[in-house]
């Protein structure tokens, strides 16, 4: 079983004590930002890649840093993460530069990305005030930490009590769940690929033949399970996004979070600037927008995970020290997550 | 043009030049205007196919020749299959759509069944709709346990099955046809229109009831345009990637368009994509070739001299069980999933159905005003769409008067450039358009102009079929009195030929403008970050399943066909999106 290391997580835990209450005020700009925020005014404007975050939260997250910034407009691509990377894929291959920044919760995109010698290199100030453990994702600084995602299991409270509902990973291919599972797709979400990597490591491939045996509703998205199990479609969510969860419970839906007993699938997941992007100073002014308390700020009112101690995490979530995380390292990630979503075609038929 | 006939008349100064002009001064403009249209359909649909063609041959990078494009793109099952379902989807969706569509078009054409006009929209309106919308409709209605109908069908009867499930073959054909059985319709309701009364009084006194004289008689004559309904949907449902995406995967049907995507993951492999459709228009060049030979052994002349006279069949209390069967198609194409997506759009939760605590403005308020990209895709929605069915209808009117005032020798040409993206499944197009247009020297990925000029050749065909009607009802007298008075060709055009074309025009450039403003297959594969449309970002919204945002942002895209629609019926009759021309 693969765990972010004890040291990673003690740190986090530290930074968590640390962390005060309130939220630092955005309110003056520091001199780095009042420089690089006159060069991207000059560009006008910045094309930014994601499959990091809902669509919700990524258009809230353009949104606040176009108010932040004032002159400097924020292009939302939101996807899937390998469909943003596809749009990257196809915009290279037609030899355009259209995206500055991708961000993807594959984050074995980014060790592909930088062989090929397509990332530019910078490192945000902001960075510095990340969580220890998020302060260098790249010890080359071509990409910076800019999302946490969790990923568990959920149940429709209506359709399965808390005592009936599936406590651990492999709870889940007991052949009581058939037809009742919803889960997302290695070819779309970034995040699944991630899943399904991780689960493979622990069980092998044949976890996924036991869990095709349950006839599971396939959608493409991670977050597509979370909107079948509000609608009672099925019961059973399998690698949810916590952050959206969360979010659909506010919005009064019947959903429950599960932590798996094995531990929880986290993707800290980078963004890098494009060699060639087309904005480069505003590229720039964005990731200093994302290291910065700033993007914290927005997605946590979304649920999404804080990346400083200086911001609160979002309400309702366990505080990251108390849970175990599970992730593949970048390594096994970039080779792994291609060779999934071949397996899971030939065993899903999708 | 007419700049370019002043300028050739003047004489050069230079000796060189003269020489040049004089030769070009015995040209007549129109050969001109003939070149110029040669080059922009070479280039709207001759090229992209070509190079379509040649990348299939090519190693990536290297582009040498190699067949291994063919062997990578057929040599796993998986994608044998996702072929074999294509093709199975087409003839079960077609099918579908003639059953619903041929009784429908019976009855408006040749029988007293009341509400025609009621029947009349619920054509135009499943027309309209976007297929992919109409899915996500159908997968409120009828996914297993959560679909409305499901749980309305379980109610009533106690069963633990659903009654129906979206996620399956039959859900995702049904799907298609409800959406595409206008096109069935169109065809076989003009034909019915041309067959006289007569035809059937023949029978009648012979001893066969309306029964059977509309089976022996009335329906074989129109048997050509059931066969080109049928080929149209089969066409349009291989070629369709909304629906399959949102329906097949959870289906899990992979299918032809779902493929093709995978094949533009990383690594992009265009070579292995373009080897991979090379079928698909193998097989529609041999059903249209099919159809040539079926109908070339029979005559299905209905129209004579003669002029027959047309009266409606008297039904009796059978046209209540025909209407019942068009309203019964209007429940299922259009009210239910209309009425669905509607709840959707303005609830906080859609699984909590109508309840006051459930109402929301939420996301109508996300997409207005919030919402970065979605008004910028709203205008370039319209303005992409309509830039495209102004060139498409200008081409179209420039070839159909050249080729019917047979102008040019080899004209014929030009038409049948005009009419082959007719039969190119629209997405195999947008791999052709990105094969040859999107990198360098042109470079013109992510651009407006790369989807104006692709719209432009899917729906060329459309405009050009419209334009070719409205030219067959204009006598060349009234131009050749004209041109008597003096007056040029182009001039003689302008001021007499296309005001008397103008309201056939209008309505054909409205047909590109509505169906060029849903179009998502061609689009999903050329836009840039900047040049979303509508359908491409409904698309992207799709693929977090979250169905309230998606049904709102669906109700915007409505309302403003709806808008188009108005303004169509107003200005150039009720039925113009539906006359066959």
């Amino acid at each position: 079983m693969q765990m972010i290391t004890r040291r990673q997580l003690a740190a986090m835990a530290a930074a968590m004590a640390a962390m005060g209450t309130g939220a630092a005020g955005a309110q003056e700009m520091p001199p780095h930002e009042r420089e690089l925020h006159e060069a991207a005014r000059r560009e006008g404007e910045i094309t930014w890649y994601s499959g990091q975050y809902s669509a919700e939260g990524s258009e809230a997250v353009g949104r606040a840093f176009g108010e932040r910034y004032p002159g400097v407009r924020c292009n939302v691509v939101r996807s899937t993460s390998q469909v943003a990377f596809q749009r990257l894929s196809q915009d290279n291959r037609a030899g355009v530069a259209q995206c500055d920044v991708f961000s993807s919760t594959d984050f074995g995109h980014y060790s592909l990305l930088k062989r090929e010698g397509r990332l530019l290199k910078y490192r945000p100030v902001n960075a510095d005030g990340l969580l220890p453990a998020l302060r260098h994702a790249d010890p080359d600084d071509t990409y910076q930490s800019s999302f946490i995602g969790l990923y568990l299991l959920a149940h429709n409270t209506r359709k399965v009590s808390e005592a009936e509902a599936p406590k651990s990973w492999t709870d889940v291919l007991d052949p009581k769940w058939r037809n009742q599972l919803a889960v997302g797709h290695p070819g779309f979400s970034g995040a699944i690929g991630i899943w399904a990597v991780q689960m493979r490591k622990m069980y092998g491939w044949d976890y996924f033949k036991r869990l095709e045996r349950n006839r599971p509703l396939i959608g493409r998205s991670s977050i597509d399970p979370v909107t079948v199990l509000n609608a009672g479609e099925r019961s059973v969510g399998v690698a949810v996004p916590s952050g959206s969860t969360l979010l659909s419970i506010e919005r009064g839906n019947p959903l429950r979070l599960i932590y798996p007993t094995e531990g929880v699938l986290a993707t800290i997941s980078p963004s890098a600037i494009l060699r060639n992007a087309p904005h480069p100073n505003a590229a720039k002014l964005f990731m200093e927008f994302t290291t910065g308390p700033y993007l914290s700020q927005t997605v946590r009112l979304l649920y999404g995970e804080s990346l400083r101690p200086d911001v609160p995490p979002p309400e309702g979530s366990r505080p990251l020290d108390q849970i175990t995380l599970l992730a593949p390292t970048q390594e096994e990630a970039e080779k792994g997550v291609p060779e999934v979503r071949e397996l899971w075609r030939d065993t899903f038929g999708i | 043009m007419p700049d370019t006939t002043i300028a050739l008349r003047e004489p050069g100064p230079a000796a060189r030049r003269t020489t040049w002009f004089g030769r070009l001064r015995h040209v007549e403009p129109v050969t001109l205007l003939w070149a110029v249209l040669i080059a922009a359909l070479l280039f709207l649909v001759a090229f992209p196919l070509l190079k379509l063609l040649a990348v299939s041959f090519e190693t990536q990078g290297s582009g040498a020749f190699t067949l291994a494009n063919y062997g990578t793109a057929y040599g796993r099952a998986r994608y044998v299959e996702a072929l074999l379902n294509s093709l199975t989807l087409g003839l079960i969706t077609a099918t579908i759509a003639v059953v619903l569509a041929v009784p429908m078009a019976w009855a408006v054409s040749r029988t007293d069944m009341p509400g025609k006009g009621f029947t009349w929209a619920v054509v135009l309106a499943a027309f309209v709709m976007p297929p992919y919308l109409g899915a996500v409709g159908w997968i409120l209605l009828a996914g297993p346990n959560s679909g409305f109908l499901n749980l309305a069908w379980r109610w009533a009867t106690g069963a633990e099955d659903p009654l129906f499930d979206v996620y399956s073959f039959a859900g995702l054909a049904l799907v298609i046809a409800l959406h595409s059985f206008p096109l069935v319709f169109i065809f076989v309701k003009s034909a019915l229109d041309l067959v006289s009364s007569e035809m059937e009084d023949a029978a009648n006194i012979l001893g066969a009831g309306t029964w059977t004289a509309m089976r022996k008689v009335s329906l074989p004559l129109v048997w050509p345009s059931i066969l080109g309904g049928f080929i149209l949907v089969f066409l349009e449902t291989i070629a369709l990637f909304g629906t399959p995406a949102i329906i097949g995967i959870p289906a899990r049907i992979n299918v032809v368009t779902t493929q093709l995507w995978q094949f533009f993951e990383y690594p992009v492999r265009v070579e292995v994509a373009a080897a991979y459709a090379m079928p698909l228009l193998l097989i529609t060049v041999g059903l249209i070739a099919a159809q040539r030979l079926v109908l070339s052994r029979k005559g299905f002349v209905s129209q004579t001299g003669k002029g027959g006279e047309r009266r409606p069949i008297r039904l009796g209390p059978w046209r209540w069980l025909l209407f019942g069967w068009c309203a019964g198609v209007g429940l299922f194409a259009v009210a239910l999933p209309l009425l669905v997506l509607i709840q959707a759009s303005f609830a906080k939760a859609w699984g909590r159905g109508l309840t006051l605590d459930n109402l929301t403005l939420r996301d109508y308020r996300l997409l207005l005003f919030e919402h970065e990209m979605a008004l910028t895709s709203v205008w370039n929605t319209i303005w992409f769409s309509g830039v495209a069915a102004t060139l498409a209808v200008g081409l179209a009117l420039l070839i159909a008067y050249i080729v019917a005032r047979k102008l040019v020798p080899f004209g014929e040409a030009l038409g049948f450039l005009a009419m082959a993206p007719f039969v190119i499944p629209g997405i195999v197009m947008a791999i052709g358009f990105y094969a040859a247009y999107a990198p360098p020297p042109l470079a013109l990925y992510g651009t407006a102009t790369l989807i104006i000029l692709a719209f432009t050749a899917r729906f060329l065909p459309i405009a050009y079929a419209n334009s070719t009607a409205a030219m067959r009802a204009v006598h060349p007298e009234m131009e050749e009195a004209a041109r008597i008075l003096g007056s040029g060709r182009l001039h003689a055009i302008r001021h007499v030929t296309a005001p008397l074309v103008k309201k056939a025009l209008l309505g054909g450039w409205l047909i590109v403008f509505i169906v060029a403003s849903r179009e998502l297959s061609a689009a999903v594969f050329l836009v840039g970050p900047r040049t979303r449309t509508m359908s491409v970002l409904l698309y992207d919204l799709s693929e977090a399943g979250n169905f309230e945002v998606l049904a709102a942002f669906g109700g915007i895209l409505l309302v403003i066909t709806m808008v188009f629609v108005g303004i169509g019926m107003k200005l150039v009759g009720r039925d113009f999106m539906l006359r066959r021309t």
